[in-house]
Parts: structure tokens; C-alpha cells; sequence
């Protein structure tokens, strides 16, 4: 099968600290992974260096078979931080429509599934965790790019909306975009990703689906906390 | 076809179909961001008060000069609204230029960068030079927001009958439109290049201090400083309040605006190296120099006030045109000594603007000038011209000319019969000014913030 992205022998230090070493993996075409790792295993610095958003110290990353250039990244991915407030003075209405006309797209379909209608005219600064996180999710999946790297999608949902934004997440990969999710709370990984990358101290420890990586982990059963344990 | 290329062609922005140009979009959404700026609204809130305390000083003072209350008048001639009204009513802006304009536009980056906006602005689509282009465009609509009070300030002088001169108060605004832009400029520059907001406001501030100093040094060192200090904001826009378009310092400022929002487009993208950014900032520094360097050989300048204050009379000019050989002066005269600083503006301000070639050397020894003794000839100006040497202590136009004439083998003009500068001597109190500036306008700035607020 096609990869839609190769990224490969990727590093960041800063200073004389590693935080990304080595780390190469796949992403096949629509399809949702999961960057799985603990705090600090450096998952932010890595959608960071792929989305060009700070230089890299060595590694390429490929798009299909071609190398992109950090510079023409955000022709391809489109990377959702975790923690951001833009545009904090403006109403979640303006941020919407700003993405509506920006990208020519429409945010009807996922108004309702994100539960935008009554936080509409609230300034982006008055949002709660869940409600800002839920905005900036649908600001991401207006942008045409067929790549999607989002971090921490689920951090300050509820659990009914942890599953309604699952569902969303996966509709969109049916109509063919692919998703890379930075994922902290395993359980939630292993319900939403076909397959996932173990990130453990800046080096991929493990990389496949559940059964693949359970067969690498040497336990016949058991969930991706358990998979990850022995990995690591 | 893989299902991220069905992907792609379904989603794939057609510009030219495309109802909203993302040019347009970004900077409406700049214009928003600042219409949310606490820091524009509390500048405008400002703006008003200043430029309307000084306006009512200026047309009390004229109105003083003019006799009101039936004093004696002061020489009508020496009545001119560019030196009674325009340049200190405008002064304001030179505050606001200095101390409140640059955190607008320092708060224009580092919000961006301190809520995490800017990670999504760079990812938007558009080019570098698009975005940080909005950004300029948006702060200069926002200069010509705060230029309202000033605006009203002139019509209320029309208002009183007062006269105004097009072209010299056109200057006056152009100087302080490139005053302010150059204070945006670094300030932007500093917010793109710095982690917070308050070190870019410290550089920003530190970068006016500078030239200040820089002024303060090179009017006793003279030299290469002297015509650096020339083109420091404070220097260049005397000349533009003087109703003189200087061409190189226009270039300069101009080369400084750019230059600044350059820099702020290097740094802005948080993905480039250190090593981009540093081996950048110094190829934008060095083209710089090149300009500042290569506009000192640029002399073309237009007078453009109404008295000629610049110029000589039209006939010497005209006589003066016709020496081609190289002019030499060397002026004995300490850099803190008054008679230098009259002889540079009554004399070889507009020698430079009339005659080809000319080479101004300053020969004195000391800074003051105090203790100096008069065998090193102190107080002298010596003229050279075709191997002849005249000295004259005389700073007086007449004379001046005259020596040069001689030293020229050129006979001087007969007596110009031009009308002289009739002076507008108007005797007025500003009615209304102070409703306006002080109750009016801050009134009106908070009513349209509260609904613009609201939206």
C-alpha cells in the first residue's frame, strides 16, 4: 500500500538535550494513528518539527515519494496545537467564519456533532477547556489539508463528547483524510487509532496495530496500557 | 485514485473561484485583531487630549504673537502657522509616535505569539510577506485613525479663518506618517525577534533612547556621527516640520520601515534556524548601511514652505547656479557654540540645496568653543574657490553671498524685488477646542469602543 507519509531518522535536540531521537515511522492513507507516550516523551516536539513549526536537526520527512521541505509543509498537514487561545478577544463566531472564508469551507456539518451552537458568541478567552478544545477541533477539520496532525484531541472533553468527536474523527477518515492524533490517555487511543506509534523518551519504541504490537510486546492479550508497558 | 488523492481533489481551494481572497481575509482579520486591541483604543483615548492641549497652546500662543487683548504684535512677518500651529499642534504625534504607538504594534506579534496564535497563522494560507504585509497595512490605517484629532484641529484653525499653506502642512503630516511607521517598524521587528512582549517594548524604547544619545553625541563629535544623527526619527523630522523634503532622508526612513518589517518576517516563523535568522538579519543590516551610505551622496530636497525659509532668494539662487567649482568652507566653530548652529541653518543648509559642489570641514579643536584662543583662529570662515582663500567671522546672508560671488568672479544679482513672506498674524481663542478635545472626543472613543465591543 501507498504510504501518504515517511518520516524518517527525525531529530531535535535543544541544546545538548535530546528530545527526539532517530524517530522513523509510516502514515498509510486514511487512516487515524496514534502518537502514544507518556509527558515528555516528546510527541509536541515531533508534530511540531513535521509541521515545519520548529527546524529539525536531522531527518526527512517524505510525502508519498516525494521529500517535503519544511516550508511546504502546511501545503500538506495542517497541525492543531494543544494549549493555544488565538484570537482570544474575538467570538468563537469570527474564528468560525474566519476559517469558513479563508478556506472556502463550510462549518454546518460540525456545528451540531461539536456542540458549537451555544458557545457561538462567546469570546474564544471565556471558553472553557472542552469548549475551546471543541472550536479548535472544528477549525482543523474546515482546512482542506489531507493530513491532519492534531494534538491531544480529547484532553478537556467529557466522556460523551470524547466519543461524539471519535465519531467525527472517524467520518472524516471514510471520506479519505488521514489523521495523526498526539495521544496521553491510552484507553482513548486504543478505542479511536488503526494503528499507533510508540513514543517513549524521543525514540519510537514500537509502531503497528494492536495485535502487532502485542505480538512485539510478547503479551497474547491485553490493552495498549499493557502493550506499552512491556515496550517500554 | 487513493483515497488521499479523492481527498485533495475534493478539497482543493480554487483561488480563482474563490469568494474571499485570503489576502483580504488575513488583513480583515488583522483590522479585527486591532479593533480588539485595548492598547488602540486606550492610544486613541489618548490621542485626543494631547493633540488638543496642543493645539489650544499653539493658537494661544499665535493668537498672543498676534496682539490679542491688545498687545503689541509681533512682526507680522514672523507669523507663519507652520511654526505657530502645524509643527507644535502636530508635535503630539511625535509623543504618540514615541511612547504609544509602538505597543499597538509591539501587541500586534506578541499576542500571537504568547496565545499560540501565530502557530496557526503560519500554517494559513497566504505567503510570509502577505501576512506581515496585513500587519503593516493595518497599522498604518491605525495611524491614520489617530490622525483624526489632528484632522479636526485644522479644520477648527479653518474654522477661526486661520491660513495654512497646502504643500508645508502636506510635509508635516508625510514626516510624521514615516516618524511613526519607523517607530512601528522597529517595534515589530524587536516583538518578532524577542520572547515577550515587554523586552520588545524595552528594545523599542531602548532603540529611541539610542538615537537621542546618538544626537546628543554627534552635536559635539561633528564628523561621520553628525550625519548619521541626521537621520535619527527627531532629526528627520525637523527638516519635514522646516517645510523641507529632504529626498535621502525620505529614502532612509523608508529604507528603516522596510527593513523593520524584513526582519520581523525573518524571525516570525518559528521553523527557521538560528542560523537562517542571524546570517539573514545581517544581510538586511548590511543593504541597509548601503542605502543610509549611498543617500548621503543624494542632495535633492524641495523647499516647500510657504516663506521660502530654505532658499535663498530666487535671483541669487540663480546667480548661485551658475558656479561650478567646488566650494570649500571650514568653519572655526565648536559644535556647542550658537553662532555654528545659526550658520548651518541660515546659511549652509541652503548653500547645500543651491551649490553642486560643496564641502563644509569643521575646524574647530574644542567642544564649546570657551577656552579656545585666537591664534587657533576661532570664530573664523574661511571660503576657498579657485585656489583663493577668503576668511569672513560674518554669518550674515548678504555677506556670505557676497564672498562667494567674489571668490566666483561672479557679479551678484541685482536686489530682488520679490514680495516678501506677508506673515498671517491672527488674534483668536480657540472656541470650542477644549469641548472638543477634552469632553467630545474621549466621550466618543469610549461609546465606539463599547459597541464595537459588543459585536
Amino acid at each position: 500500500m501507498n504510504k501518504l507519509l515517511s518520516v524518517d531518522r527525525m531529530t531535535k535536540r535543544f541544546g545538548d538535550r535530546s528530545v527526539l531521537r532517530d524517530v522513523s515511522f509510516t502514515v498509510q492513507p486514511g487512516e487515524v494513528v496514534g502518537l502514544i507516550g507518556p509527558n515528555g516523551a516528546g510527541k509536541t516536539t515531533l508534530f511540531e518539527c513535521l509541521a515545519g513549526l520548529i527546524p529539525a536537526n536531522g531527518g526527512s520527512v517524505k510525502y508519498v515519494d516525494q521529500i517535503l521541505p519544511p516550508w511546504q509543509r502546511k501545503d500538506i498537514l495542517f497541525y492543531l496545537p494543544d494549549a493555544i487561545v488565538p484570537w482570544a478577544e474575538q467570538r468563537v463566531s469570527w474564528a468560525v467564519r474566519f476559517f469558513e472564508r479563508l478556506y472556502h469551507a463550510s462549518a454546518s456539518a460540525l456545528i451540531e456533532p461539536l456542540r458549537l451552537r451555544e458557545i457561538m458568541k462567546s469570546r474564544i478567552a471565556s471558553l472553557s477547556k472542552g469548549e475551546l478544545k471543541r472550536t479548535l477541533l472544528a477549525l482543523s477539520l474546515m482546512t482542506p489539508h489531507p493530513l491532519l496532525l492534531l494534538d491531544e484531541p480529547f484532553d478537556g472533553l467529557d466522556l460523551r463528547q470524547t466519543r461524539d468527536v471519535m465519531g467525527l474523527l472517524k467520518q472524516h477518515t471514510t471520506q479519505g483524510r488521514t489523521l495523526m492524533l498526539s495521544i496521553h490517555q491510552l484507553i482513548d487511543a486504543g478505542r479511536v487509532c488503526d494503528r499507533l506509534v510508540l513514543l517513549n523518551d524521543g525514540s519510537v519504541v514500537g509502531e503497528g496495530t494492536i495485535p502487532e504490537l502485542q505480538a512485539k510486546a510478547g503479551v497474547a492479550s491485553g490493552g495498549v496500557e499493557e502493550i506499552f508497558l512491556a515496550l517500554t | 485514485m487513493p483515497s488521499h488523492e479523492v481527498w485533495r481533489t475534493q478539497h482543493r481551494i480554487n483561488l480563482s473561484t474563490q469568494k474571499y481572497r485570503p489576502e483580504f481575509v488575513l488583513l480583515a482579520k488583522e483590522w479585527r485583531e486591532l479593533l480588539a486591541s485595548r492598547s488602540f483604543w486606550l492610544l486613541l483615548l489618548m490621542i485626543g487630549p494631547l493633540v488638543g492641549h496642543a493645539f489650544i497652546t499653539a493658537v494661544t500662543l499665535y493668537s498672543e504673537a498676534s496682539g490679542i487683548g491688545g498687545g503689541p504684535a509681533a512682526l507680522a512677518q514672523g507669523l507663519t502657522p507652520l511654526d505657530g500651529l502645524v509643527s507644535p499642534t502636530f508635535g503630539a504625534y511625535d509623543l504618540a509616535a514615541t511612547f504609544l504607538f509602538p505597543f499597538v504594534a509591539i501587541r500586534m506579534i506578541a499576542a500571537e505569539k504568547q496565545n499560540g496564535g501565530l502557530k496557526l497563522l503560519l500554517q494559513l494560507p497566504g505567503t510570509l510577506a502577505e501576512k506581515v504585509s496585513a500587519k503593516a497595512l493595518i497599522l498604518l490605517a491605525a495611524w491614520f485613525a489617530t490622525l483624526l484629532p489632528g484632522l479636526i484641529s485644522i479644520a477648527l484653525w479653518k474654522f477661526y479663518v486661520g491660513h495654512l499653506h497646502g504643500p508645508e502642512t502636506a510635509n508635516v503630516l508625510f514626516g510624521h506618517l514615516l516618524r511613526t511607521m519607523l517607530s512601528a517598524a522597529v517595534a515589530v521587528a524587536a516583538a518578532a525577534m524577542l520572547e515577550n512582549a515587554s523586552s520588545a517594548a524595552i528594545v523599542t524604547l531602548g532603540f529611541t533612547v539610542g538615537t537621542w544619545a546618538l544626537e546628543y553625541v554627534a552635536s559635539f563629535r561633528g564628523g561621520f556621527l553628525q550625519q548619521l544623527a541626521a537621520y535619527t526619527p527627531s532629526s528627520a523630522l525637523r527638516n519635514f516640520e522646516q517645510g523641507l523634503l529632504r529626498l535621502n532622508t525620505t529614502i532612509v526612513m523608508m529604507a528603516i520601515i522596510v527593513a523593520g518589517f524584513v526582519l520581523a518576517g525573518l524571525w516570525l516563523p518559528t521553523g527557521r534556524t538560528w542560523r537562517f535568522r542571524l546570517v539573514s538579519t545581517a544581510v538586511v543590516m548590511l543593504i541597509l548601511a548601503g542605502i543610509v551610505y549611498g543617500a548621503n551622496t543624494v542632495s535633492a530636497s524641495w523647499d516647500v514652505s510657504e516663506n521660502r525659509r530654505n532658499s535663498f532668494s530666487y535671483s541669487d539662487e540663480a546667480a548661485l547656479r551658475q558656479i561650478n567649482q567646488p566650494l570649500k568652507i571650514t568653519v572655526v566653530l565648536a559644535p556647542e557654540d550658537p553662532r555654528l548652529a545659526d550658520f548651518e541653518r541660515d546659511i549652509l543648509r541652503k548653500l547645500k540645496r543651491t551649490l553642486p559642489k560643496i564641502q563644509v570641514v569643521y575646524g574647530a579643536a574644542s567642544v564649546s568653543g570657551l577656552f579656545e584662543k585666537s591664534e587657533d583662529h576661532y570664530g573664523e570662515i574661511w571660503y576657498e574657490m579657485n585656489g583663493q582663500k577668503i576668511m569672513e567671522r560674518s554669518a550674515i546672508e548678504q555677506v556670505v553671498l557676497e564672498t562667494i560671488y567674489k571668490l566666483a568672479r561672479v557679479s551678484p544679482p541685482a536686489k530682488s524685488d520679490e514680495a516678501p513672506f506677508p506673515g498671517y498674524p491672527l488674534a483668536i481663542r480657540p472656541r470650542a477646542a477644549a469641548w472638543i478635545f477634552y469632553a467630545a472626543w474621549p466621550f466618543v472613543i469610549v461609546f465606539v469602543w463599547w459597541l464595537i465591543r459588543r459585536r
